[in-house]
């Protein structure tokens, strides 16, 4: 056996400090990732003075396993509250808060646990095994292929909402580019639609913006209907024990490796895929795949739907491993996280790239291995979260909502530490408001606001490299197959509206 | 009893809190704005500062990333936070380069130096695969070539592109040989180049060393008149015998306006950090030059780098290659045109199908009652407008019971439920995850 693996094997499993650790960070990103308003990044950057006193095995170990447990817990306030803890779940929020009102809040919050792990370790497994050839491939993708990238996360969200609603979600779609649009165009440089307010330069950030579109709109819309006097606790939440919660994660995992064995396959895979690319992410990977599970099918029947969220939950949680890979291999960043982590191990003299796997085998090993324990430890931490997260629910709506409303306004306040940012938390609940009302659905505004910024960059990095000659978008052979998927997305959600129109017209 | 035990836990919340205070300044958490997004090279370097500067100062000296704008955010909340002494910017060469194009009225004028930390040198980088192994190989490309070259390293306007520009304009290059595409960031244009969707690279050592080591890029020249430190090997411009040197800087500022003594002890306390033995172990790890500079020298610097850099960017072709080929308002345009269509598509097909809907949609209206929504609204308006005064634990407080109070929850019980969660809440995010909520009069 390599010597290397035994010692990184030695290293991490046995050092009591290293699993001590781990636990907390466990603890620490369940909690982080359960506030909305702090993501995954926040909680690593918040990190990063306590990985001073730690070797890079513990402070790695820490990173991944926060991040890990992040990425899960930002589903408790999803499903719970439909206020999504990180924008990895804010694809599936509608869906899962419709689900919880339904009172399966308890079996969905099971399957994500569940699908959390697997596609943590099956993303930790690609890593190791394919690392270094799929680094390649990430290396192959110029802006131009990040345009058709990002054109196609966006048309996967409006395919994904249900019949009828399509043109209202291209149209919720284009409010939230529009949106993007505002503030200083990270392009030209030059400010749109800031009408000579500073504050505006930055934009409307969209952490705040989906905290009010998916939180505060929903305790709008509770007060709205509120019969005065009605004291009952929210219907979301059952009576729950252990065993309950453990016994649906068990049948989960039985569902999800034996029923739907090929579709975790494929969004663990296409998770690693597009977290390995600089700047997609574990975000766009729920939507893509939340899209494909769904596939425009437009059935409501429960278990197809809680397949889906389980097929995204794997897919965000594959997409961390992912983004290591062109870490580990380029010491370029796949996401926000691991640039904090080249910050990281740069301070402990560890440089990333290429050399990392000859000079340090025993490290890169090192890595693998609290991957597959991150996802290991976060099983009973989550089982913990659920529990909690169900019981904070049955708190009477009236003490509830306001309570709400308060982690709302100190969310979206903590992120940049400004007021504006709670005031366009604000804006947007209204918005949201009106906008569920009239049957507008909400995510499309959201991934609108996240992708709009970079599709356009892409766009015109793309249009400027080629002189302005819109060929220069299908220049390149990856970039024309991806044009054929967009393409084809998109037709089939213009036959999905046609038929519906005959449909409706014959009936 | 119900009511005695939250009591406790305020006070207990509040002496862990605020009360600790020492006459002598500082006394509470003092908030280092950091212009650009975590996890980047001047995030790194601010978060490093803050650790270090914690322990200088004794109390916690907390990160924010206020991003956007390209850097006008950060160093508008630097330049117009209140001169108590606890707002520091680490402030970026943007300070010097944003007032010029109009972007920002922030100059470096509005605020009180405390002491530069770093400098860091542009330099060219190609691809390993491509023919050019010197600068005058590149250069002899740019004369002869009809076809211009793709190159990036920051958004058009950056600094890494002003490095290229002046450049080309020492060496009498024609501007128009090279097409700047605007990438935001080092990182993703040298991935970019990999990819083969440019030709050049313009951006600091630091930010490229990983693909050097890795052998996938080379570096042609560094613009300073010393090597770098980060790479020795690698020839200068002005050894290549082109008389260009620019590069990024960082520094600590106050805004304008902080009291004497608050600013001679910050300036010493930064100067300790800066010049600590664990600062440049830091720094040399991360390949970022150190390059320090008290308070006085820095502020001639910035006045100096201030005047070289409005006459680069107020030379006319320099504003005309700012124009790029594709307007700002052209995806926006496209957008309204799109949702135009789409809107009268859609209200055409639900007005002509959607009737009965409609009805019953007008007889849920009629139960829906906006009082209750207008007014949470109001006071969360209200919470925005006092926080900066009042303090967040105050506005919060009054905020979380009038709430409660208009859904009619008994007042003893509405009482007890603040003084439980907002001191829980403050304590969470203030003290043990050290994001800064807002500071009113009395200190929380």
């Amino acid at each position: 056996m390599d010597p290397a693996l035994l010692q990184a094997a030695g290293d991490v499993f046995g050092r009591a400090d290293v699993w001590l650790i781990i636990v907390a960070a466990a603890f620490y990103g369940i909690f982080v990732g359960a506030i909305p308003g702090l993501t995954a990044t926040m909680a690593v950057a918040l990190f990063v003075p306590v990985a001073y006193w730690l070797d890079p095995v513990a402070a790695i170990g820490a990173i991944v396993t926060m991040v890990a447990c992040a990425i899960f817990a930002g589903d408790i306030p999803t499903v719970l509250l439909r206020i999504p803890g990180t924008p990895a779940s804010a694809a599936y929020a509608d869906e899962a808060y419709r689900l919880s009102e339904k009172g399966l809040a308890q079996q969905v919050l099971s399957v994500s646990l569940t699908c959390s792990v697997i596609g943590g370790i099956i993303g930790a497994i690609l890593l190791m095994v394919l690392g270094s050839q799929l680094a390649a491939v990430a290396s192959w993708f110029s802006v131009t292929e990040y345009f058709w990238l990002y054109l196609i996360g966006l048309s996967c969200c409006v395919l994904v909402v249900p019949a009828g609603a399509r043109w209202k979600a291209m149209l919720s779609l284009i409010l939230g580019i529009l949106l993007s649009t505002v503030g200083l165009s990270a392009v030209h440089l030059e400010p749109r639609f800031t009408f000579h307010s500073v504050a505006l330069y930055q934009g409307i950030s969209f952490i705040p913006a989906m905290i009010g579109l998916f939180g505060l709109s929903e305790v709008f819309a509770n007060l709205s209907q509120a019969k005065r006097g009605d004291s009952g606790a929210c219907a979301v939440a059952p009576a729950v024990s252990f065993g309950t919660i453990i016994g649906a994660s068990r049948s989960a995992l039985v569902t999800r490796l034996v029923k739907r064995r090929s579709g975790t396959v494929r969004s663990s895979l296409m998770g690693v895929l597009i977290g390995m690319l600089p700047g997609a992410g574990a975000d766009i990977a729920s939507w893509v795949t939340f899209a494909a599970a769904k596939r425009g099918r437009d059935s409501k029947a429960d278990r197809e739907s809680i397949d889906a969220i389980g097929d995204a939950t794997t897919a965000n949680s594959a997409a961390l491993a992912g983004g290591w890979i062109p870490t580990l291999v380029f010491g370029i960043p796949g996401d926000s996280i691991t640039a904090i982590v080249i910050g990281v191990l740069l301070m402990k003299n560890v440089t990333p790239g290429p050399a990392i796997f000859e000079s340090q085998p025993s490290l890169v090993y090192g890595i693998y291995l609290v991957f597959l324990i991150a996802n290991l430890v976060m099983l009973p931490v989550g089982f913990l979260a659920i529990r909690l997260g169900l019981r904070l629910v049955r708190i009477p709506k009236q003490i509830l909502l306001p309570i709400i409303v308060l982690f709302c306004v100190t969310g979206s306040y903590a992120l940049n530490a400004s007021l504006f940012d709670v005031g366009i938390m604000l804006a947007m609940g209204l918005v949201g408001f009106v906008l569920n009302r009239r049957g507008f659905p909400l995510g499309p505004v959201v991934l609108g606001l996240v992708l709009g910024g970079p599709l356009e960059e892409r766009l015109i990095q793309s249009l400027t490299a080629s002189g302005g000659n819109p060929l220069g978008l299908l220049n390149r052979p990856i970039a024309v197959v991806l044009a054929i998927v967009t393409a084809f997305i998109i037709a089939s959600i213009l036959r999905r509206s046609i038929q519906e129109l005959r449909r409706r017209e014959s009936a | 009893m119900k009511f005695i035990c939250p009591i406790v836990w305020l006070v207990a919340c509040l002496a862990a809190v605020g009360c600790n205070r020492r006459e002598e300044w500082p006394f509470r958490p003092v908030t280092l704005i950091c212009p650009w997004s975590a996890g980047g090279g001047t995030d790194r370097v601010s978060r490093q500062v803050a650790v270090q500067l914690e322990s200088e100062l004794g109390v916690p000296v907390n990160v924010v990333n206020a991003t956007g704008g390209g850097g006008v955010t950060g160093h508008t909340r630097g330049a117009t936070a209140s001169a108590d002494g606890y707002t520091v910017t680490m402030a970026t060469v943007e300070l010097n380069m944003l007032h010029w194009r109009s972007l920002c009225p922030i100059t470096p004028d509005r605020f009180e130096p405390l002491a530069m930390i770093n400098q860091d040198s542009a330099a060219i980088f190609v691809s390993a695969d491509s023919p050019w192994h010197s600068l005058r190989d590149l250069d002899a490309k740019l004369r002869q070539s009809t076809e211009s070259l793709r190159a990036s390293g920051t958004a058009a306007g950056g600094i890494w592109h002003l490095a290229l520009l002046g450049w080309l304009d020492r060496s009498d290059l024609p501007s128009e040989s090279v097409t700047w595409v605007s990438i935001n960031g080092a990182a993703p244009s040298l991935q970019e180049m990999m990819a083969g969707g440019l030709e050049i690279v313009c951006c600091s050592i630091p930010e490229a060393r990983g693909l050097i080591d890795a052998g996938e890029i080379r570096c042609l020249g560094v613009m300073s008149r010393e090597r770098s430190p980060a790479a020795p090997e690698v020839a200068t411009f002005a050894e290549q015998g082109i008389d260009w040197s620019i590069g990024a800087w960082r520094g600590l500022l106050f805004p304008k306006g902080v009291p004497e003594d608050r600013v001679t002890k910050m300036r010493e306390a930064v100067l300790n950090v800066a010049n600590s033995n664990e600062f440049r172990q830091f720094m040399a790890a991360s390949g970022f030059q150190v390059a320090v500079a008290d308070g006085d020298q820095f502020e001639a610097f910035l006045t100096q780098t201030d005047a070289d850099f409005g006459e680069i960017l107020n030379q006319p072709h320099m504003k005309q290659t700012q124009s790029s080929a594709i307007g700002p308002y052209f995806l926006p345009s496209i957008l309204a045109a799109l949702g135009i269509v789409i809107g009268a598509f859609g209200w055409g097909v639900s007005r002509s199908t959607l009737n009965e809907e409609a009805n019953t949609a007008a007889a849920e209206n009629l139960a829906i009652d906006y009082h209750a929504l207008l007014r949470f609204a109001a006071a969360v308006g209200l919470f925005i407008v006092l926080c900066e005064s009042l303090g967040y634990v105050i506005s919060a407080g009054a905020m979380l019971l009038a709430m409660l109070l208009m859904l009619r929850v008994g007042w003893r019980l509405a009482v007890a439920v603040t003084v439980v969660t907002i001191p829980s809440l403050y304590h969470v995010f203030a003290v043990v995850l050290g994001v800064p909520l807002p500071w009113g009069w009395l200190g929380w």
